[in-house]
């Protein structure tokens, strides 16, 4: 099974065949030792046994890994995986206005839209705050103001939908 | 004097745990105060009673004053400990607590006032001699009074607009040929970005370090200074680094530091823990900047270098105590402190949130944590990103660099994003081995550092062992259900306490993924 590798930012194709990985031109004998459930593995590379510390990422085939003071972000997509997310990345196409999301953890302090109000692209439509600052979120593009998730005062995660639109000229608006 | 027996503790997270730990040593009753966010927080369990103050948020909870004290007297407090943040350095809390009777473990309500504004406590640094950045109080009228003032405080000088901001009106001189023409482009960037061309001098300081003196100071007339820190590493003026002493500070800098520390501290009438932040030059001159009247985060290195258990010490001196020393003791050995915060440096330092799923502190000689999480904490928005201070002890720099490497390597916090990898980072870095650092450098160098990857050999085992996992985990294989489901983890809340040298989620990874493998939620 070929997989490809992304560590932090460097792809590095790994072919896996039984106890035989080949990397970077070579082939070695491989294995891993534990599983993620547990936090630790211990890979064994011809004979010489290196400790990680690793943890579960979002996805499959996403972890963390720590080795040598280093604690890096990895996925390792095989062949069928890395076709479905070029599919998925090809087709995702929005079907209106990208809803508001929050662009990183923090509390709601005003919200300026209420359902129904037609909102122009670059109007702001949320403020919240975070790292002890206030700031603006708006509009990507024009739309109708579906529904609003939040009220002031709500603490919200990183990706959380804050505003849900409709294209200009739905529901006859 | 009310004889000091129980103690509040008005504060949340590692310094109340702190608190708490000090008291317990010392046989005092702990009383522990949260919020409706921390009422399962370690500080909560480890103290002797712990009582609900309000909602999550700070302004509800933590800076209730009002409620503090009725808390106190309610539950028989002699005395309260402000910790740090929150109400630790408010004059009218410390009044209005020894209005009510209480003991406050601090300077005194007076103490806190002088020193409590810049300009207020530049203005009694200046009356007891201790040296503060030099520079002008009124507008410059002309060239010639820039010129003469300049020689006075001796070059480079810095030309300042009044209204200032943002670098505009703001010119470095370094000579007095550069005096008329410098004072003429401020004035007129001044006029243009403000539309007020008043414009003042001071003394421009170059490379400068953050060096502060600790002061410890008890009722009867001693004033101690306990040594310097050095607090230069910082990002946006947070401080991410401290360590004890300071590379640039010999004993004899030392001395004369101490003493411009405790002049100042007499003549604020200080009593207890108290720290003098100075800027340091590269040429040894150093400049008074203000005075925390309270406990400071970063006090384990004096502790560490000193062996003075600091915190002891304010509850001895809140009772009355005397200092059973006239002499500060000399530095012993090295030490480092790292502030582990959950902010995600991938991220641009943006706060990250979550639950601490695993938890592994690091142990061993010379290595002491300071924390306020554990297995199943949640971090969320409300309060202040640090999570806890990793500091190591060693003879030598060189060797506590060393100690603190290894101790980052130990560390592992999974479930929110926190700044070790980059503390590590710096541990790396030469400039910073070498200590020729200054308030700016890590600004300076953030980029780099956020950039760097590790070796190939490093980034090829990373990858096998990732195709490898992930070839275990295809369809069809055991090892396909360990992964947990997003956000279910339910860690368990009785984990180990936070003292024990290795706190191990494990069970909740173990739950999580039995729960997967059944198929329920």
């Amino acid at each position: 099974m070929r997989y490809v590798v992304t560590v932090a930012g460097h792809e590095v194709v790994v072919e896996v065949d039984g106890t035989l990985v080949r990397v970077d031109g070579a082939t070695v004998e491989a294995a891993i030792e534990g599983d993620v459930a547990s936090g630790r593995v211990v890979l064994t590379l011809d004979g010489t046994r290196y400790p990680l510390r690793v943890s579960p990422g979002a996805a499959r085939g996403a972890y963390t890994i720590g080795s040598a003071g280093w604690t890096v972000p990895v996925e390792a997509l095989d062949e069928r995986r890395r076709a479905i997310r070029a599919l998925m990345r090809a087709t995702a196409r929005p079907s209106g206005p990208t809803p508001l999301v929050a662009p990183m953890p923090g509390l709601i302090v005003r919200v300026h839209v209420r359902p129904g109000d037609v909102v122009a692209a670059g109007q702001p439509l949320v403020v919240m705050e975070a790292m002890k600052m206030e700031n603006e979120l708006r509009a990507t593009a024009a739309g109708v103001v579906r529904s609003v998730a939040v009220l002031p005062g709500a603490a919200v995660e990183k990706g959380t939908v804050l505003v849900a639109l409709d294209a200009p000229g739905a529901d006859g608006a | 004097m009310r004889p000091l027996r129980s103690v509040l503790i008005a504060n949340r997270g590692e310094i109340a745990l702190r608190v708490v730990r000090a008291c317990r040593e010392l046989g005092l009753r702990s009383i522990a105060v949260y919020s409706d966010a921390d009422a399962g927080a370690p500080h909560v369990r480890a103290a002797d009673v712990a009582v609900r103050l309000g909602p999550a948020s700070a302004s509800e909870s933590y800076l209730r004053g009002d409620h503090l004290i009725e808390i106190a007297v309610a539950h028989g407090a002699d005395a309260i400990h402000p910790g740090y943040g929150f109400l630790s350095e408010r004059e009218w809390f410390a009044r209005a607590v020894r209005e009510a009777g209480l003991i406050w473990v601090g300077p005194p309500a007076e103490a806190i006032a002088a020193m409590g504004s810049k300009t207020a406590a530049r203005t009694l640094a200046i009356q007891a001699g201790t040296p503060v950045v030099p520079g002008t109080t009124t507008p410059l009228r002309d060239a010639a009074e820039a010129e003469a003032l300049a020689a006075e405080f001796g070059y480079p000088v810095l030309l300042k607009a009044a209204a200032g901001g943002g670098g505009k009106g703001m010119r470095i001189v370094r000579g007095p040929g550069e005096v008329a023409g410098a004072l003429e482009s401020a004035r007129r960037e001044a006029q243009n970005a403000f539309g007020d061309d008043a414009v003042y001098l001071e003394k421009y300081i170059e490379g400068p370090r953050h060096v502060e003196i600790q002061v410890l100071a008890d009722a009867h007339g001693t004033c101690l200074a306990l040594g310097e820190r050095e607090c230069s590493i910082q990002r946006r003026h947070q401080k991410m680094i401290e360590e004890a002493p300071s590379v640039a500070v010999t004993p004899e800098l030392r001395a004369r530091m101490g003493a411009a520390a405790v002049a100042a501290a007499r003549a604020a009438g200080y009593v207890n823990a108290g720290t003098c932040e100075f800027l340091l030059d590269r040429h040894g001159a150093f400049y008074f900047l203000e005075m925390n009247t309270r406990i400071q985060v970063e006090h384990p290195v004096t502790e560490l270098v000193t062996g003075l258990d600091l915190v002891q010490w304010q509850l001895r001196i809140a009772a009355g105590e005397r200092l059973p020393f006239t002499e500060p003791p000399e530095p012993r050995g090295w030490a480092i402190e790292c502030r582990i915060t959950s902010e995600d440096p991938a991220s641009g330092f943006l706060p990250s949130t979550g639950r601490v799923m695993r938890l592994a502190l690091p142990t061993g000689p010379g290595v002491r944590w300071d924390g306020g999480i554990e297995v199943g904490s949640t971090v969320g928005l409300y309060y202040d990103p640090m999570l806890a201070k990793l500091i190591v002890h060693a003879p030598t720099r060189a060797a506590a660099i060393a100690r603190m490497r290894r101790a980052l390597d130990d560390l592992v916090i999974d479930g929110v994003a926190t700044s070790a990898d980059f503390h590590r980072r710096l541990m790396d870095d030469p400039a910073y081995q070498a200590g020729d650092v200054d308030i700016q450098w890590l600004e300076g160098r953030l980029p780099a550092l956020l950039a760097a990857t590790p070796d190939a050999a490093t980034t090829r085992r990373i990858a096998v062992a990732a195709a490898l996992l992930a070839a275990h985990e295809r369809p069809g294989t055991v090892a396909s259900h360990a992964r947990p489901a997003a956000g279910a983890g339910t860690p368990p809340t009785d984990g180990a306490s936070a003292g024990a040298a290795v706190v191990d989620g494990g069970s909740a990874w173990w739950q999580a993924a039995r729960r997967d493998g059944l198929g329920g939620s």
